[in-house]
């Protein structure tokens, strides 16, 4: 199962990772992304975006930086591989291991008492603004953590391994 | 190659930011011209160096991702390699990331001409872990690769070697294979077979050729209909329908392939790197909430260190050549010579070459601080930041920090505008940066303000003009970026570099090349300029100098019926005309022209401060001063965009001045 979409520009945050499957249809854009090296199969990971909102930092996977504009992202059509937690992204029902846990020490050994740690798989069963409630595959046991916690999680997909 | 031709000519092309410029400036230290490229405001720069027994020519082609060109800078570089290509290419690839610059290396290799690679950067990219195996880029590639660094010189001597031999015992080059799918590739084919008959003399590959064919904007355009045309234009139509992505998005697809697969070759499989540094420093620099006040905290100490040191020393130049012209203007010699003369060469030129030197501190000053910025990486961060802000005039965040140089002279902040990427966002700046408020119209604005208004108003006053020119700014910048002057922009897509130290060596050259640029190109203009205003003032010779029967008090009258409805009198007008030689001697000229012991007493008398405000926002918005102008050609290369600073700055100052005057009149002011 693939899920290109476009990601919208309320869900584009640090920590997003997503492989490009079109470049968008403005064909400047388009050809200047190309000639940088940045093409349908690239893994974009977006590392910050601008105090001022609006332009955001991206790397990708040959370690180039660029700035680009929220509109030239947005009129591409990605897919998600890698999320925070409290990602829009992040879809219920689904299942994804967990990539990293971002947070200082004391976090990770708090999130680890609680079964979260990297590699293990874990089911959302619920989202929004309320905790975000998880289920650990593994323990089966539910989790609720809260958004800034769950920030700090960094998930990816697993339906598309393959890929 | 003809062995026996002396002169060679060697085209340096490469992707931005991989050190194009610090390798030019090393293989050919001061041996440089300027000029521009023809029916562009984009600069040529070549140098020459001498090898062997040849002399070569460094022509310094323009940033280019790839040969399918995006921007005016890539169709200039486009454009030379089709029409005059180059006896050899010299290619730069940046060790620390070889998969960004190989795509424009292998569309080049393709090409047929002679190439060497430079794998630039290597101090860097040692440090940072990296190793390679340079036999396998060469192989792969069928040109001669070298390591070296531009900025310590390491491995140039090598270089100079390796174009000597490519030069002396020319070998038929092998052109790289580019894996493409089928259609695109039968496509190649078959509009090569085409470019084979018609029987075209060219020493550029005839596949290269076909590439260039399919690639460029809409074949459908051309009008011509020969074979080649008429083959390019079926495949055209064919690949747009079978391929899902735009040809040249296609075509640079094959090329990073291929790019990508060298790149883990030549890196012995080594992941890619992070640069821990860069990572680290962002961190700081662009952080969220720190990061906006770390950049104004920079731009305040790039204004006062260019400002703040400049200020001083540009006084102390200006009051040396001051007691110089008194000095030879007492000589018994020059005393003997008539009036007029005396006059001319002291009141005239010796003021000109005065003002042109008074600038040689700032823009040093300028030229250092922004390299250092520039080279250091920090630019791309700022750009970064800004972005924001800027878009919505259309413009990119670089342009914010010569924007704000202009704050302090108008001069520096319009050559600054070489430092933007795209010719639309330079144009754009370079007819903003008129409007802001330079230190010179500042002395106005104190004098006159101080002289109408109470020490609590007069400081409210000269806070409105900040206001009036930030105002000006910004509508002026929607109003062009409404009107699509300076072309249409372009996709905003911008590297950011990892940080990297600048040498001392690479930023003297730079500010040393300004210097001398400004010396050549703007200097004669700006001496002819304020001769021009010299004449105005003391012609006819007769009558005292800036007085009502002078050219200028003579002009002054006819341009009445212009300023009446500005509350604007015919002295005022005079001073307006001063002002264009330098704001800083419109107060001086005032003084000549009331030709009392009284200025401030005349004055008062004379306009109310009404008028002074309208003055002062005339002051303002007019053309900031002739070296202003003489730099905005000397960096656009363009009668229209100079003539339209002009009309742009006389229109809006005049129209500002009548609506605020006028509007004063009605509310009962006087």
């Amino acid at each position: 199962m693939t899920t290109t979409q476009h990601i919208p520009v309320s869900a584009l945050q640090p920590q997003i990772e997503c492989i490009i499957r079109s470049l968008g249809s403005d064909d400047k854009t388009a050809q200047r992304l190309a000639q940088m090296g940045i093409l349908p199969g690239t893994h974009l990971h977006i590392i910050r975006i601008a105090p001022l909102g609006g332009t955001i930092e991206v790397t990708g996977d040959q370690g180039q930086s660029f700035a680009l504009r929220q509109k030239e992202i947005a009129a591409m059509t990605c897919e998600p591989v890698a999320m925070p937690l409290d990602s829009e992204l992040v879809k219920v029902g689904q299942t994804y291991r967990i990539r990293a846990l971002m947070g200082g020490k004391t976090f990770r050994q708090r999130m680890e008492r609680s079964g979260i740690k990297e590699k293990k798989l874990l089911q959302i069963k619920r989202t929004g603004n309320k905790p975000v409630l998880m289920c650990q595959i593994d323990l089966n046991k539910p989790v609720e953590l809260g958004r800034g916690e769950a920030k700090k999680i960094i998930i990816e997909r697993i339906s598309n391994e393959q890929n | 190659m003809n062995k026996t031709e002396a002169s060679v000519t060697i085209a340096l092309a490469a992707i931005p930011n991989s050190g194009k410029t610090t390798l030019f400036n090393r293989l050919t230290g001061s041996g440089q011209a300027t000029g521009n490229w023809p029916g562009v405001s984009i600069e040529q720069k070549s140098g020459s160096f001498v090898l062997g027994e040849y002399s070569i020519n460094l022509i310094d082609l323009p940033g280019a991702y790839a040969l399918s060109p995006v921007t005016e800078e890539e169709r200039v570089v486009r454009n030379y390699f089709l029409q005059s290509p180059p006896d050899i290419i010299l290619n730069i690839l940046d060790a620390r990331n070889l998969y960004r610059g190989l795509g424009l290396t292998l569309q080049m290799a393709l090409s047929g001409l002679p190439m060497v690679v430079a794998v630039n950067m290597i101090d860097e990219a040692r440090r940072q872990g990296i190793s390679f195996d340079l036999k396998v880029l060469s192989q792969h590639l069928g040109v001669p690769a070298i390591e070296l660094s531009a900025r310590t010189g390491e491995g140039i001597p090598d270089l100079k070697q390796n174009l000597y031999k490519v030069i002396k015992y020319p070998e038929k080059t092998r052109n790289p294979h580019i894996s493409c799918p089928p259609l695109l590739e039968k496509a190649f084919s078959e509009i090569t077979e085409a470019i084979n008959q018609s029987g075209i003399d060219t020493r550029l590959d005839h596949t290269f050729l076909a590439m260039r064919q399919l690639e460029e904007d809409d074949p459908e355009q051309r009008e011509n209909d020969d074979k080649v045309d008429v083959m390019t234009r079926k495949w055209y139509r064919r690949l747009k329908q079978s391929l899902r992505t735009s040809i040249p998005v296609a075509c640079a697809n094959c090329r990073f392939n291929a790019a990508r697969g060298l790149a883990m070759e030549v890196l012995h499989d080594q992941p890619a790197f992070e640069d821990q540094l860069t990572k680290q420093l962002d961190r700081i620099f662009l952080h969220r909430f720190f990061g906006l006040p770390i950049f104004f905290l920079l731009m305040f100490l790039l204004f006062q260190g260019v400002y703040g040191l400049g200020a001083p020393l540009q006084e102390l130049l200006s009051s040396g050549f001051d007691r110089v012209g008194t000095w030879l203007a007492s000589q018994a010699l020059v005393i003997s010579w008539p009036v007029w003369l005396q006059s001319f060469l002291f009141d005239g030129l010796w003021q000109g070459i005065s003002v042109v030197t008074s600038f040689f501190p700032i823009i040093t000053l300028f030229f250092l601080f922004m390299s250092l910025i520039e080279d250091s990486g920090y630019m791309a961060r700022a750009a970064f930041l800004m972005d924001r802000l800027m878009h919505w005039l259309g413009l990119d965040g670089k342009a914010f920090i010569t924007l704000l140089l202009g704050y302090g002279c108008n001069v520096p902040a319009v050559m600054g505008t070489r430092i933007l990427t795209s010719s639309y966002s330079r144009i754009l700046t370079m007819l903003l940066i008129p409007f802001t408020l330079c230190t010179a119209r500042l002395q106005i604005f104190v004098f006159l303000t101080a002289l109408f208004f109470s020490p609590v108003i007069a400081p409210l006053i000269i806070l409105s003009l900040y206001a009036c020119s930030f105002g000006a700014v910004i509508l002026t910048g929607l109003l062009l970026k409404f009107f699509q002057i300076g072309g249409t922009p372009e996709p905003f897509i911008m590297e950011i570099p990892p940080y990297r130290l600048p040498t001392l060596h690479s930023i003297s050259l730079r500010t040393w090349y300004e210097l001398k640029d400004f010396l050549f190109r703007a200097a004669t203009l700006i001496v002819a300029g304020v001769l021009i205003v010299w004449l105005l003032i003391h012609m006819p010779a007769d009558v005292p100098p800036g007085s009502e029967a002078t050219w200028a008090g003579q002009l002054g009258h006819m341009l009445t019926p212009v300023f009446y409805p500005l509350g604007i009198d015919w002295q005022e007008t005079v001073a307006l005309i001063f002002g264009f030689i330098a704001k800083e001697i419109v107060v001086g000229g005032l003084a000549v022209i009331y030709s009392g012991s009284d200025l401030a007493g005349q004055m008062s008398g004379h306009i109310t401060p009404l008028q002074s405000i309208s003055f002062m926002i005339f002051c303002l918005l007019y053309t900031p001063c002739v070296a202003t102008i003489a730099t905005i050609w000397s960096e656009s290369r363009s009668i229209k965009i100079t003539l339209l600073s002009l009309v742009l700055g006389l229109g809006i100052a005049w129209i500002t001045s009548f609506i605020f005057y006028q509007s004063g009149l009605l509310f009962g002011f006087h």
